[in-house]
Parts: structure tokens; sequence; C-alpha cells
């Protein structure tokens, strides 16, 4: 299993490469097709990742509104903004992951 | 992106489109408020009535979070608030460009809270007594604190910039991507393209589609819009009531979002 999932991430980025060596590339050199991997895989991991976390802070503020309804207001509100926090990492992520994809000023020579 | 992304239809020449409606926003916010406050009435109506609404949920909001030493950041945090909500909406109105979807605009707002919040600091307690309030509670421990609360002083207005501009982009490439793969290029396309099987298929994707986008997809941006204004417009509240608050170190915003940073 672990062995297959191995070989499937290496093929996956030697495949760019293989790619590439068949048709020459026009720009960015041989390492912009991987900006597009790892985009891909830092946005996966980020999201997930930060769902996670999200997902332990809604739990632990529902508990609480539950055992305090009298509370919600506050909770709610500390709620939101600790969901904030946790969600702006991964927007930066987001954000470096849309400077591999956009971003014009970057040389991959 | 601007490979899936249609540009805005109207675009002044050698104007950067989010500088073009920036103005619009401040146009239609000058034009609300000027035709709410033209006639004022003691007892609201209409547009009034509304406007008056949404400032009272502000004076609340302050008054729940910073107390009665927040009532002077009224004109700020209103202004901030109404702008960044509405320049968000304005990114939902396909043919328009949203001005949070640069980082130039979201850039700027949180530069503006960034000195704000160290003037009025300076201004209440002193620059000394300002300087010591990054020092920690201990003077032996000062060496480490200080830097540590620099970084996160520093990460502030660079959290608050990547969050609205990353939220905003991030709901706009979605909708771009979505609209892409509905249009004569992809579903519709195809539906229109004249063979059976492309007539079914693809009128019934563009069906579905369209009523994912109108059904689910809209009011989350609509939800997102406002909720990423609200946490901008509550950051702010938050990190100019910790420059205010005399230097005590035990509660407070400043341990709040220290370590998240």
């Amino acid at each position: 299993m672990r062995r297959s999932l191995m070989l499937g991430a290496l093929f996956v980025l030697a495949f760019p490469g293989l790619a590439l060596a068949a048709d020459a590339p026009a720009t960015g050199g041989w390492l912009a097709p991987f900006t597009v991997i790892a985009a891909a895989i830092g946005m996966a991991i980020a999201a997930g990742l930060c769902g996670l976390g999200q997902g332990r802070a809604v739990a632990a503020a529902v508990e609480a509104m539950a055992r305090q309804p009298g509370a919600a207001a506050r909770i709610q509100l500390a709620m939101v903004i600790g969901l904030a926090l946790i969600e702006s990492l991964a927007i930066y992520t987001l954000v470096i992951a849309l400077i591999l994809l956009f971003g014009k000023g970057i040389n991959f020579a | 992106m601007e490979a899936i992304e249609h540009p805005p239809i109207f675009h002044l020449p050698g104007m950067p489109d989010h500088v073009t409606y920036t103005w619009l926003v401040m146009i239609i916010l000058a034009g609300v408020a000027f035709m709410a406050t033209r006639r004022l009435e003691l007892v609201p109506r209409g547009a009034q009535n509304a406007l008056e609404i949404v400032l009272e949920q502000f004076q609340q909001t302050i008054e729940d979070v910073m107390g009665a030493a927040g009532r002077p950041y009224l004109p700020l945090i209103a202004t901030l608030g109404l702008f960044i909500f509405t320049a968000n909406l304005m990114s939902l109105v396909p043919g328009l460009a949203g001005p949070t979807t640069n980082l130039n605009t979201t850039a700027a707002c949180a530069l503006i809270v960034f000195f704000t919040y160290h003037a009025v600091g300076i201004r209440k307690q002193g620059v000394v007594n300002y300087i010591k309030h990054f020092m920690g509670p201990v003077w032996w421990l000062a060496w480490l604190i200080m830097p540590i609360e620099f970084i996160s002083h520093l990460a502030r207005p660079l959290s608050l910039t990547l969050r609205l501009f990353g939220n905003m982009v991030g709901g706009h490439i979605l909708l771009a991507v979505i609209f892409f793969l509905m249009g004569l290029q992809g579903l519709l396309g195809w539906a229109l393209s004249g063979s059976v099987v492309g007539a079914l298929v693809g009128g019934l994707g563009a069906a579905v589609t369209i009523a994912f986008t109108v059904i689910f997809l809209y009011p989350l941006k609509l939800l997102v819009s406002f909720l990423q204004a609200f946490i901008f417009v509550m950051l702010t509240m938050l990190y100019i009531s910790g420059a205010i608050e005399e230097a005590d170190h035990g509660h407070g915003a400043e341990h709040h979002d220290a370590g998240h940073h």
C-alpha cells in the first residue's frame, strides 16, 4: 500500500519532467510545471488541516453554546474571530498558490 | 487570471480597474448617505431609517467589544466596514470588478488600521509607556518578549490584507471557473452544438450548474462578503482597544491572537 502510494507520487512528480523532455519547453524552464503541482498539493494539505482545526473549534463552540445558551452570543463572536484566524493560515497558502499559478514576476530559469 | 476571467465592462483608459471601482463604491456610499440625510426627520422613514439601523448595529458592536472608550472610533470603523462590504458585494455583480479582489485595496485598508492603532496607543499612553507595553510583564524577559511582539504586530497588517484578499479572490476564481464551465465553450456550447447527446447531457449539466450557482454559491459568497467585512472591522476594534488599554498583560486582545500568527 505504502509502496504503491510512494510510486504513484514519484510518477506524478516525474511526469512533467518526462513530458517536457518530449517536447521542448517554450517558456519557464523545467521548474515551471512543478509549480502547478506544488500549488495543488499545498492547497490540498492546507485545506485539509484547516478543516480539521476549524472542526475542532466549531465543535467546542457548539458544545459550549448548548451548555450555556445565555452566553451564546459572546461564544459565537469568539468562534467567528477564531475561525477567521485559523482560516487565514489556509488563505496564506492560497495566496502562495495564486502566486505560483499566476505570478509573472518569478523567473524559473 | 485574465485567462479565465472576463475584464470588467467599464474601463477608464489609463486607470487601474480597482481604482475605478473604488471610486464607484465611494460614489454609491456618498450618494446613499446624501440621499438619506437630505431631509432629516425626527421619526425616520425609508433610507434614513435603514441607515440608522446600520449605524446602531455598529455602535452596539463597538460598545460590546471596546466599551465606552471605543466611541470616538465609530467613524473610522463604520467607514471601513461599509466600504469593505460594498466593495465585496460589487465583486459579485457580473461585469464589475471588485476593489477588494486587488491586493492594493486591502493593503491600503490594513495599513490605515495599522498606523491608526499605533497612533492611538501613543497618543493615549505616551511614547515611553506604549513601548513598555511591548516588553511584557517582567523586565528580565523583555529581550525575549520584544522581538516576538514586534513580529506579531508586523504580522497583523499582513494577515488583515491577505485574509480579505484571499477570501475574495478565492471565491472570485471559483465563480469564474464555474461560469467558464457553464459558458459557450462548455456545457451550454455542448447543448447548442446540435447533437442529441450533447443537447441532453449539456442541457442537463448546464441546468444543474446554474441551479447550484444560484441556490448555493451566490448565497455563500454573500455570507462570505459580510463575514469578511465583519471580521476586518472586529479585528480593527480589538487592535485599537488593545492599544488603548493600560499596560496590563493579563487579558484582552494581546494574548488573544498573539499565538495565532
